[in-house]
């Protein structure tokens, strides 16, 4: 990941829900309020929460705010994800549903959260280039396409990797079957 | 919320990475990020202004945070504004790499203008140039830098094209008047609407810049 990934910036720009733990009277524009009170809560972007719960002032300060996990991350997508993982629309959750959740998992200790997404990603995956395979003879369309609308930033840049890969292999031994 | 114009900025780019040509350059947006970033640093300088250069964090935790806010919005802010400028930057060396110069960048200007009213993104200064004067500034330094480089092999063309030619030769139609041109076998003056058969070697840039056109 790179400073000048745009991609990398975009995932950072998600919103993250929050709680503010201290009284902090001039970022009341954070919520449109008049200063932020113990107990309110609001959703940050990634880039700001991120420091902001990693920050303390002093010794003994506790940190400004508590993260919670984003709605895409939640109890019931997880569910759904443990059940089948090509059921769910991911890009309807996140666009960047993977660089939001390992970005998170930095900060959570999620043990069976980490492992429900690997095993997400590893049966997505497989059809993910089964369907790359596949648009190059039927065209885009038919049963998959619903799949291939639900893919995140990152499997649609597998997708693409995985088409190309085909078109490339193909094209070639159309030129050594032509030489 | 600050960062949101820093975001159109990015999401700009991030398009722009899918595109052949390169869109309008986004002054009013870049303006507006450059302008949170002055807002922001003045609130910096009036929250510490009581202190004197005295101020302990752990004493007003409340301004601590609003600072601590405020710095990261502008590296947020910086951030996305070198990217922007990046991805722009990286397609422009593209397009120098591909035999393009300024006055090609400048002859894809009339169909962005046409383009730009009505999606209605105005660069603000109503120029019809899809570059920053920066960037065309950066497209002719950087292109005299290839050139340069290229200079030292005068044998052999590095941003030729890779494709072994088929023919020596090909019929090319000339699409706008390019003046007379030296070949081997002598003078010809390419004037609009006429057509040739010459060595593809002597043609192949006037090719890429949109001169002529190969008949097949």
């Amino acid at each position: 990941m790179s400073y000048y990934d745009v991609d990398a910036i975009l995932t950072d720009g998600e919103k993250v829900p929050c709680r503010f733990e201290l009284d902090v009277p001039y970022l009341g524009h954070l919520d449109n309020s008049n200063g932020l009170k113990p107990g309110s809560r609001l959703a940050l972007p990634l880039w700001l929460a991120e420091m902001f719960a990693l920050a303390s002032a002093g010794e003994d300060s506790k940190p400004p705010l508590t993260l919670t996990l984003p709605p895409c991350l939640s109890e019931q997508v997880q569910a759904a994800l443990k059940a089948d993982p090509r059921a769910v629309a991911l890009r309807d959750q996140s666009a960047y549903f993977y660089g939001v959740a390992v970005r998170m998992l930095d900060l959570f200790d999620e043990r069976e959260l980490s492992a429900i997404l690997r095993r997400t990603f590893v049966v997505r995956a497989a059809d993910v280039g089964l369907h790359a395979r596949k648009a190059e003879e039927s065209g885009l369309g038919g049963q998959g396409e619903e799949f291939l609308r639900g893919l995140d930033e990152w499997e649609r840049r597998l997708f693409r990797r995985g088409h190309e890969g085909v078109r490339g292999a193909k094209e070639w031994t159309d030129n050594v079957k032509k030489s | 919320m600050y960062g949101d114009s820093g975001i159109k900025l990015v999401q700009h780019a991030k398009r722009t990475q899918n595109l052949a040509h390169l869109p309008p350059y986004q002054t009013e947006l870049v303006r507006a990020v450059t302008r949170e970033v002055r807002d922001l640093n003045k609130d910096v300088d009036d929250l510490l202004e009581p202190f004197q250069g005295s101020f302990d964090p752990s004493e007003d935790q409340a301004v601590a945070y609003t600072l601590l806010v405020n710095h990261i919005s502008m590296r947020r802010n910086k951030r996305c504004l070198l990217a922007y400028h990046r991805t722009r930057t990286d397609k422009l060396e593209e397009l120098v790499w591909n035999g393009a110069d300024v006055v090609d960048l400048s002859g894809q200007q009339v169909r962005d203008g046409s383009s730009r009213n009505s999606t209605g993104l105005t660069s603000g200064d109503g120029s019809t140039s899809s570059l920053s004067p920066q960037e065309e500034d950066y497209v002719r330094q950087y292109g005299d830098l290839l050139a340069a480089y290229k200079g030292q092999w005068t044998d052999i063309d590095l941003t030729g094209s890779l494709e072994p030619p088929r023919d020596l030769f090909i019929d090319v139609r000339v699409l706008k008047d390019a003046g007379e041109i030296q070949t081997e076998y002598g003078a010809i003056t390419l004037t609009k609407n006429s057509q040739f058969y010459v060595r593809q070697g002597d043609v192949e840039r006037l090719i890429a810049q949109g001169y002529l056109q190969k008949l097949s």
